[in-house]
């Protein structure tokens, strides 16, 4: 009997999408497991459509995007009353993703130099006819709703969707690893003592040696390995955009952690290297941060 | 016992400033700092009661990750006392902390987090005052900042 699903887009550039319908012929493989109820990206259907669903009745809901607006906290919501089993899906469902970034200002602070001050604004007003209100800061989507699993990345790989799937069409345990890029990384490695840092476009990058002993912010030692490491492979920093292996807390101070035991610099110099340690450490999980939450108190506070 | 609790309950109520008295985790090394503490202690030099001891091997086994999450759980300011550079028993646990320690300042900065809420100190064995100092020191400081932003009830 096929399973019955739904795949909801809250606010999210869609990659994950994207990376599902990559899966190309494989897609032949799964589809005919699969009573879709609800996929807004590939077929017209409304958002009445889902809310007309039996409570319960789909046996996997599978969550994209994070709540930057009421009606994205109004989807999860009943996404999670509909499913069964509630997937968080790419690195915005799992942590608030690049979105997340914008926690570092106020809501006003954000609506007033994206459409009022951006230097692409040529008629600067802010929407507010038929359009859903904000929300005032970025909560991951599990700290709202409980979620059974969470399947990281900026977007996942086609083969870890392909993988997740899979495992909950059988019924097989779906478990993030304790790995880390590094350990699926090809690349040759040394004891680090790193004295300076570079930018990607610095220098010419060796295609055979670790990129942090090169002085490349490689984010790969604290970031969970379910790529395949495919950034390094690629002659290019990971970034981080998979979030941390499950035994890490919080990924930033994880790296701070990292950084202070392999660089060879005063704190000054190491200063001056990272001006914005929020862009750097938490690319896509910023909103799961200790620091956010605290920021974010601080900010309501002071209203 | 009793006359205590009730004490409590009526200066809640009032929220200024004189009367907050900070909640400080401070987290000390082995080999110097906590032998500081011990030391201004039998010393019976004069110290504010807002800190909260944790010992550690060295100052290199300190997680940022611990310094966020007291933050985040509510502690007022995190104190991290260890060996002066140079002198830490495991030899460079101590620069390694000093190197953490000045990347979580500029996270703090760049987040809107008032960065003093964190401070680092070198306090020796035989340094007692010194300990007893940089105690006395953060807690001016905190009292100048206010509670944590965890404790005021803005989450
Ligand atoms: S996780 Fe990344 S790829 Fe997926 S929707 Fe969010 S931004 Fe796009
Ligand atoms: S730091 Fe980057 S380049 Fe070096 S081994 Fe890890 S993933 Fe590979
Ligand atoms: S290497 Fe890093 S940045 Fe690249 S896809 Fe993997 S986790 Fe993301």
């Amino acid at each position: 009997m096929p399973k019955r699903v739904a795949f909801a887009q809250l606010s999210s550039c869609w990659g994950c999408d994207q990376s599902l319908v990559d899966l190309h012929l494989r897609l032949l493989e799964v589809l005919p497991q699969l009573e879709i109820k609800y996929w807004p990206a590939v077929v017209d259907y409304k958002l009445s459509d889902l809310e007309r669903l039996p409570k319960g009745s789909l046996h996997v809901g599978f969550v994209e995007g994070s709540c930057r607006t009421q009606e994205d906290v109004h989807l999860l919501e009943v996404m999670r009353e509909k499913s069964q089993v509630l997937v968080a899906w790419g690195s915005c469902s799992c942590y608030g993703g690049v979105q997340g970034l914008a926690n570092q200002w106020s809501i006003d602070e954000a609506i007033t130099r994206k459409f009022l001050k951006a230097d692409t604004v040529t008629d600067p007003r802010v929407p507010d006819e038929n359009v859903p209100g904000f929300t005032d800061h970025i909560v991951p989507n599990p700290d709202i709703v409980p979620f059974e699993l969470i399947i990281p990345g900026c977007p996942p790989t086609s083969d870890n969707i392909y993988d997740a799937v899979v495992a909950l069409l059988t019924g097989k345990p779906f478990d993030l690893p304790d790995r880390t890029v590094c350990d699926e990384c090809p690349r040759e490695r040394e004891e680090k003592h790193i004295k300076e840092f570079h930018r990607t476009y610095e220098g010419h990058i060796d295609p055979n040696k670790c990129l942090l002993d090169q002085g490349y912010l490689c984010l790969g030692f604290a970031t969970i390995g379910l790529c395949g490491a495919q950034c390094p492979s690629a002659n290019s920093p990971c970034k981080g955009c998979f979030g941390p292996p499950p035994s890490i807390k919080d990924h930033g101070a994880k790296i701070i952690a990292a950084l202070g035991a392999i660089t060879d610099m005063s704190p000054e110099e190491l200063k001056s290297m990272f001006p914005d340690p929020i862009g750097s450490f938490y690319f896509t999980d910023y909103a799961a941060s200790f620091i956010s939450k605290i920021a974010t108190a601080e900010r309501s506070d002071t209203k | 016992m009793k006359s205590s609790t009730k004490m409590k309950s009526t200066t809640k109520s009032k929220t200024s400033k004189e009367q907050f008295e900070p909640r400080i985790l401070a987290l000390c090394c082995n080999w110097c700092s906590y032998a500081g503490a011990d030391l201004a202690g039998t010393s019976r030099l004069q110290m504010p009661p807002n800190v909260r001891i944790i010992r550690v091997n060295c100052t290199g086994r300190i997680d940022p990750t611990f310094i966020l999450d007291a933050l985040y759980q509510g502690a007022d300011g995190v104190l991290i006392s260890g060996c002066h550079p140079g002198d830490c028993h495991y030899t460079t646990g101590n620069l390694k902390m000093r190197a953490r320690f000045a990347l979580l300042q500029n996270l703090l900065e760049e987040a809107g987090v008032d960065p003093r809420r964190i401070h680092l100190q070198w306090a020796s064995a035989a340094e007692g005052d010194v300990f007893a100092d940089g105690i006395r020191g953060m807690v001016e400081r905190i009292k100048k900042l206010g509670p944590s932003p965890m404790r005021r009830g803005g989450k």
